[in-house]
């Protein structure tokens, strides 16, 4: 074996300028296969580490959204916390807001409606009224325009509106534009934060698990449980909600690039396939000569193909080698562009010796099996 | 060492070999003479086992080797056949030493003691100093002492020997056929084609061929033509 790749490296050796030509191909080919690889792994790398820092592992959070604009005051209630809690493997529950608004019952005269309510932004623009600085004494409001037209069908500025059974004075009316979500009333902050801060509207439940329990079976249970106890089962749904679809639809992404350019060193392969192939055409019918001495002094039919097709394989192996470094070299670059780092595994230098040899043997084989089958008789007249 | 009974060959109309019947004992050295073109080529192909497509019988050591697979006709011709040609046929981008070797390659027996049994027929051949050299640094009469050394590294019991003093000058001839007597003499059976009668006189038995046709003396030619 030894012997047969020296003679592979010495007739290799012979003709640098035209096998470092064929060689050319593999050495892009492999060099972009090994890029596709580190960005790979490295976006799945960084992507996993960020995962990490979410504390995922144990936990899940159960979503609720509502089907109704009529809407309801709460979504999970410290009921369905208790509920949720009783479930096998919850260690606790923790019932968050995915907006910080609170939801409150408005009402004007005998008119009541469900709405959603926050503190005041920093910016708002208003369509009628003044603007106040808010303090924690005023008892301003701003409402929307559905809202004015909801409750006082025409001018709403300075009129009484009971909010969970505060009074407060419409100071401004604000338009909601499609692309954007408000509340459906502002107040002031310390207002807020004083009469609402408890009625936030809970639409997230988180479920922290104990180690080594079935995430997706406490999520499927604990869902199962609140369509048939939460309290706001009538007007909304539950879901368990994932926080890896943001990065799912990525790595999607992600991969239909990969794809692409998995294809474009595909074809790169290929080519440099066919000239390996045409390199190895040529290299058996030069060498006639010497493939008739070694058949004429013992070599068999399978000698030869083994030689020829070492030869290809180590053809494909030293450009796969220089593709390595040239591709190392690659991500070295393309590391100063991209938002996550690049790594190049072990496995994925495996993976590239492995398709260089595989493209040495494949596109090897049809020549080297000439080479073996050829008549002994015809190849000694040879010169 | 080998007997033929009824060989023949045909290259589609063209009959290169007919009725060729010729035996050839252990340690004997055969000359076998004719011009350029009458057979003798592809009778030496048929006793190589180069050439398997003949008609009739062909025995080396009394076995037929017509059905033997393409393997074991391999092993058969590197392990118990040398072949000398006339153009050296050595591979020009290997030394001496690294051509004297290629047999041993191959063989199955001998794995271990290569390098002596190279060493050993590169003095015999008288190359010592040699074995670094490519065969283009040499001379012709170098040359074919390497194809020599190479044809009798695996101790054949038989050696075939194509022309091997075409391509050289008398004096170098001489040495050459000198080492072809001292292999003979010591016990090796040789086969030679030759055109030259000098170098016929080597041999202890001569044939002729002749358009296809074997004969024992030169005077049954004379009077088949």
């Amino acid at each position: 074996m030894t012997d047969k790749i020296l003679i592979a490296f010495k007739s290799i050796g012979k003709n640098k300028n035209r096998n470092f030509l064929t060689m050319l191909g593999i050495i892009i080919g492999i060099a972009s296969v090994l890029c596709i690889l580190a960005i790979g792994d490295g976006f799945t790398h960084t992507m996993t580490k960020g995962m990490g820092n979410h504390d995922t592992r144990n936990k899940i959070t159960i979503a609720y959204e509502p089907t109704t604009d009529v809407s309801t005051d709460n979504g999970f209630t410290d009921n369905d916390a208790d509920i949720l809690s009783k479930i096998p493997g919850v260690n606790r529950v923790k019932l968050a807001s995915s907006s910080a608004e609170a939801s409150a019952k408005a009402s004007y005269k005998a008119k009541t409606t469900s709405i959603g309510l926050n503190k005041q932004p920093k910016h708002l623009k208003l369509v009628k009224g003044s603007y106040f600085t808010m303090d924690g004494s005023d008892n301003g409001i701003y409402i929307s325009e559905s809202l004015a037209h909801k409750l006082f069908k025409e001018n709403a500025i300075n009129r009484l509106i009971t909010i969970d059974g505060s009074v407060f004075v419409v100071q401004g009316i604000y338009s909601i534009g499609s692309m954007e979500y408000r509340p459906d009333a502002y107040v002031a902050k310390k207002t807020f934060k004083e009469l609402f801060s408890n009625q936030i509207f809970k639409d997230q439940a988180k479920l922290y698990l104990e180690a080594g329990s079935n995430k997706k079976q406490i999520g499927k249970t604990a869902v199962k449980k609140m369509k048939s106890l939460g309290e706001q089962k009538n007007t909304g749904k539950y879901s368990v909600s994932n926080p890896d679809a943001i990065s799912k639809q990525f790595t999607r992404i992600l991969n239909d690039v990969t794809y692409f350019i998995a294809f474009v060193a595909g074809i790169s392969l290929l080519i440099a396939g066919i000239g390996v192939m045409n390199v190895m055409y040529i290299t058996v019918s030069e060498r006639r000569k010497e493939i008739g001495i070694r058949r004429a002094f013992g070599a068999t039919s399978s000698d030869i193909r083994n030689q020829f097709l070492i030869e290809s394989v180590v053809l494909c192996v030293i450009g796969g080698i220089i593709g390595i470094i040239f591709g190392y070299l690659l991500v070295s670059i393309i590391n100063a562009f991209l938002p996550f780092k690049a790594v190049i595994t072990g496995y994925a230098i495996i993976l590239s010796l492995s398709v260089s040899t595989a493209v040495g043997l494949i596109f090897g084989f049809i020549p080297s099996n000439k080479a073996a089958q050829s008549e002994l008789v015809g190849l000694l007249k040879e010169e | 060492m080998l007997k033929v009974t009824d060989v023949g060959k045909a290259y589609g109309k063209f009959t290169a070999l007919e009725d060729i019947n010729l035996e050839v004992a252990d340690g004997e050295f055969l000359a076998i003479m004719g011009p350029s073109g009458s057979g003798k080529s592809t009778l030496i192909n048929i006793l190589g086992l180069l050439d398997q497509s003949y008609t009739g019988e062909y025995l080396l050591e009394d076995k037929s080797y017509k059905d033997v697979n393409d393997n074991e006709l391999s092993q058969i011709r590197g392990d118990q056949l040398g072949f000398v040609f006339q153009n050296f046929k050595l591979l020009t981008t290997y030394s001496v030493y690294e051509n004297i070797e290629v047999p041993l390659i191959y063989s199955k027996k001998a794995q271990h003691n290569k390098h002596e049994l190279v060493a050993d027929v590169i003095k015999k051949v008288g190359l010592d100093g040699k074995e670094k050299n490519l065969p283009s640094e040499l001379s012709g009469g170098q040359q074919q002492r390497v194809a020599i050394a190479r044809a009798i590294v695996n101790r054949p019991k038989l050696i075939i020997a194509d022309e091997p003093t075409g391509a050289l000058d008398s004096k170098t001839s001489k040495e050459i056929m000198d080492i072809f007597t001292k292999l003979n003499q010591a016990g090796t059976t040789i086969i030679m084609v030759t055109h030259d009668s000098e170098v016929a006189e080597y041999a202890m038995r001569t044939v002729y061929i002749r358009d296809g046709h074997l004969y024992n003396d030169e005077k049954s030619v004379k009077n088949h033509d």
